[in-house]
């Protein structure tokens, strides 16, 4: 997080990881059509000639909020392969927020351990105890045959103390809500550690309702 | 804290225009909307850096910088002007000139931040007819007329146009900033990354390095041992064999035929075990490179037929022949006579050790080439035509009618320690050594050492020595 106290500006950096071809790019188009115009910058692409993210994506968002406060949120993704693990690693240095990307598919259940795994030591080797990033899981890819059952995994999702969603990228559906979940975790976590609601009377479920809005979707309390 | 440069990198910030546009080709663009609009335009960076500057000077600016009062009144107009920073929130900022023309300074702002200003004009706004009173009161000497004429080739421009001229500037150089952006982040992320991975490896290599060195020096304590330990044995054993002489000589009294015969095992045992032990301090030398060779004119014949007469009673022992082949054509060559026949000695030895009765060994030696070695693996042959000239060369082959050794275990038979089966180390004795030190004694005189076997049928070693050492490099 960076916190311009001269501007009265704040920028939040939250980075979609996850496995190879799990979606992660897809759902940051699916972001940048469903944003309303005002505040959505270009969403900027590094991709090999096959549609494969080769260092990253890049969408900035900013708005400023009733308190005066302009945010200013960055949303990365990483590259999946395997071999740009520099890359990785470097994409989710400053990082205030992860969602995880995971891929629903069945055969897919490996990579997204490896994937997760992959997370986990590179935010340690970023000096970062992985406990206290703040994180979302999202199961994409809900339309295609042979996937896990949400019931499934959401007895997975209980045992553990992140917010899980359901998505369809390609369709637009759930990506809202890991975004905005993702917002809220970060929010909620950033208050603690810089009191942003005493400094700037923010909570987390106001940006939360500000940013929905701007979605063109109807203000409601926030929560998974 | 992170140095800010990291910190922008890690938000996908740029801080400075100059990073992100190309001069020339902004320059490019400020001419194609000059060519199209009339317009003068400059580009200033946040740091005030001018980075585009499209503009012809209107006959209005030449008359009044040709009178002193005027050339005042212009260059502080200009410098007003120049140092203008419109705000970001607030937009285009409208400056006025004396001429009563006007100046629309337009912030350049890209993802929130504010990274300089267009500045459009001098043009006069469409409604301007006739030349303002500030103009005619800036210098004592104007001419009205000569002013009024002056200012006609000063474009004019509506408000409204030269404002979407100025919204239309300012999309053309968002996407060349957003080009920039995508361009400088890339290479920002890529250097980033190469950096990473550089230290990454770096960090790997400094592991292996460690654990290169500590393998190193065990390997130097492994050899130091092994040449304490052999001199330490080899001293005693000399005792052993010194003592055992003596009695067999009678030094201590006559020995009965018994006797006699258990001394003599104890002596040729003995022999046996420092002749193992010499084995063991060779190999140990040559590993460390600490065997030099004595070079001097060798006769092969001479050589060959020592090493027979030194196999010929154990030979007739197993009812083996010894062939030397050799004729007076094979010319003399440089070598260490001793290392050479320690050579010979270990090939022939094995050739007795692995043939059965009946069976023969031929010791042999002709004249032969021999393309010289390649000091350096990397060079991909290059100079092949110069360097690699075949010399004269001496072949020493010794062939037996032996067991013979299977095809996978022919590359091996070199390596110090290696028998081709640990039982044949209980049937055969020895203890591994002497291939690999007739190996390493061969490399000395810059020669090779060949082997072709086949199984049951008999195995045949040939070792090429250069008639003549090769220069030095």
């Amino acid at each position: 997080m960076q916190l311009d106290f001269q501007s009265r500006e704040l920028t939040v950096k939250l980075v979609y990881y996850g496995p190879a071809l799990s979606g992660k790019t897809t759902n940051l188009q699916a972001i940048h059509r469903l944003l309303l115009t005002e505040g959505r910058g270009r969403l900027m692409t590094l991709e090999t000639r096959d549609d494969r993210t080769l260092f990253f994506d890049l969408l900035p968002l900013s708005f400023s909020t009733a308190s005066g406060l302009t945010v200013r949120i960055k949303l990365f993704t990483v590259p999946g392969q395997v071999i740009h693990n520099s890359t990785r690693k470097l994409v989710l240095q400053g990082a205030d927020g992860v969602a995880f990307i995971a891929d629903s598919q069945t055969h897919e259940i490996r990579a997204n351990q490896a994937s997760f795994k992959d997370l986990r030591r590179n935010l340690r080797e970023n000096g970062i105890d992985p406990s206290k990033m703040p994180l979302v899981i999202q199961y994409n890819k809900r339309d295609l045959p042979n996937i896990r059952s949400e019931e499934d995994i959401k007895r997975m999702a209980a045992m553990g103390k992140e917010p899980t969603f359901m998505a369809t990228a390609t369709h637009g559906n759930g990506v809202l809500e890991t975004f905005l979940g993702l917002v809220n975790e970060t929010w909620s976590h950033l208050e603690k550690e810089h009191a942003l609601k005493e400094r700037f009377g923010l909570e987390a479920s106001d940006v939360v309702n500000d940013l929905r809005t701007r979605f063109g979707a109807p203000a409601k309390p926030a929560g998974s | 804290m992170n140095d800010p440069s990291t910190a922008d990198l890690y938000h996908g910030e740029i801080a400075n225009l100059e990073d992100l546009i190309d001069r020339e080709s902004l320059r490019e663009v400020c001419r194609s909307f000059f060519d199209l609009f009339g317009l003068s335009i400059r580009v200033f960076s946040a740091r005030g850096a001018l980075l585009a500057n499209v503009h012809e000077e209107r006959s209005i600016c030449r008359y009044v910088n040709s009178l002193p009062d005027g050339r005042v009144a212009c260059a502080q107009t200009v410098g007003q002007v120049q140092v203008i920073v419109p705000n970001a929130k607030e937009g285009t900022v409208v400056h006025p000139c004396f001429t009563g023309a006007i100046y629309h300074v337009v912030p350049i702002v890209y993802d929130d931040r504010q990274l300089g200003r267009i500045v459009l004009g001098p043009f006069l706004p469409a409604e301007i007819k006739e030349p303002p009173e500030s103009l005619l009161r800036v210098d004592s000497k104007i001419e009205k007329e000569r002013a009024s004429l002056a200012l006609r080739d000063m474009p004019r421009v509506r408000k409204e146009t030269a404002e979407r001229i100025a919204a239309h500037l300012r999309g053309v150089l968002d996407l060349i900033l957003f080009s920039g952006h995508r361009a400088h982040l890339t290479s920002a992320m890529h250097l980033a990354t190469v950096r990473e991975s550089y230290r990454e490896l770096a960090e790997k290599n400094a592991r292996l390095q460690d654990a290169f060195d500590k393998l190193k020096e065990l390997d130097r304590l492994k050899s130091n041992f092994l040449a304490t330990v052999s001199h330490e044995l080899r001293t005693p054993l000399t005792s052993i064999i010194g003592y055992s002489e003596m009695l067999q000589a009678g030094i201590a009294g006559d020995l009965s035929e018994e006797q006699s015969s258990f001394v003599e095992t104890i002596r040729s045992k003995g022999e046996l075990l420092l002749s193992l032990i010499s084995s063991l301090l060779d190999l140990n030398k040559l590993e460390r490179g600490q065997l030099s060779v004595e070079l001097e004119q060798v006769d092969p014949r001479a050589v060959l037929a020592e090493v027979k007469e030194t196999y010929v009673p154990e030979a007739e022992k197993k009812k083996i022949r010894i062939d030397v082949q050799c004729d007076d054509t094979v010319p003399y060559l440089q070598a260490d006579p001793v290392r050479l026949r320690q050579i010979l000695m270990n090939l022939a030895g094995n050739a007795v050790k692995f043939t059965q009765a009946e069976g023969t060994v031929v010791l042999r030696a002709v004249l032969t080439e021999i393309a010289p070695r390649s000091e350096d693996d990397d060079d991909d042959g290059v100079g092949a035509a110069l360097l690699m000239t075949p010399e004269p060369a001496i072949e020493f082959s010794v062939r037996d009618t032996g067991i013979g050794i299977a095809g996978d275990q022919l590359e091996k038979i070199f390596d110090a320690f290696y028998q081709v089966d640990g039982g044949s180390t209980r049937e055969y004795g020895g203890a591994g050594l002497g291939l690999a030190i007739a190996k390493s004694l061969t490399e000395a005189h810059h020669g090779i050492i060949r082997v072709e076997s086949r199984l049951g049928i008999g195995t045949t070693f040939a070792v090429t020595i250069p008639q003549m050492p090769p220069d030095p490099e």
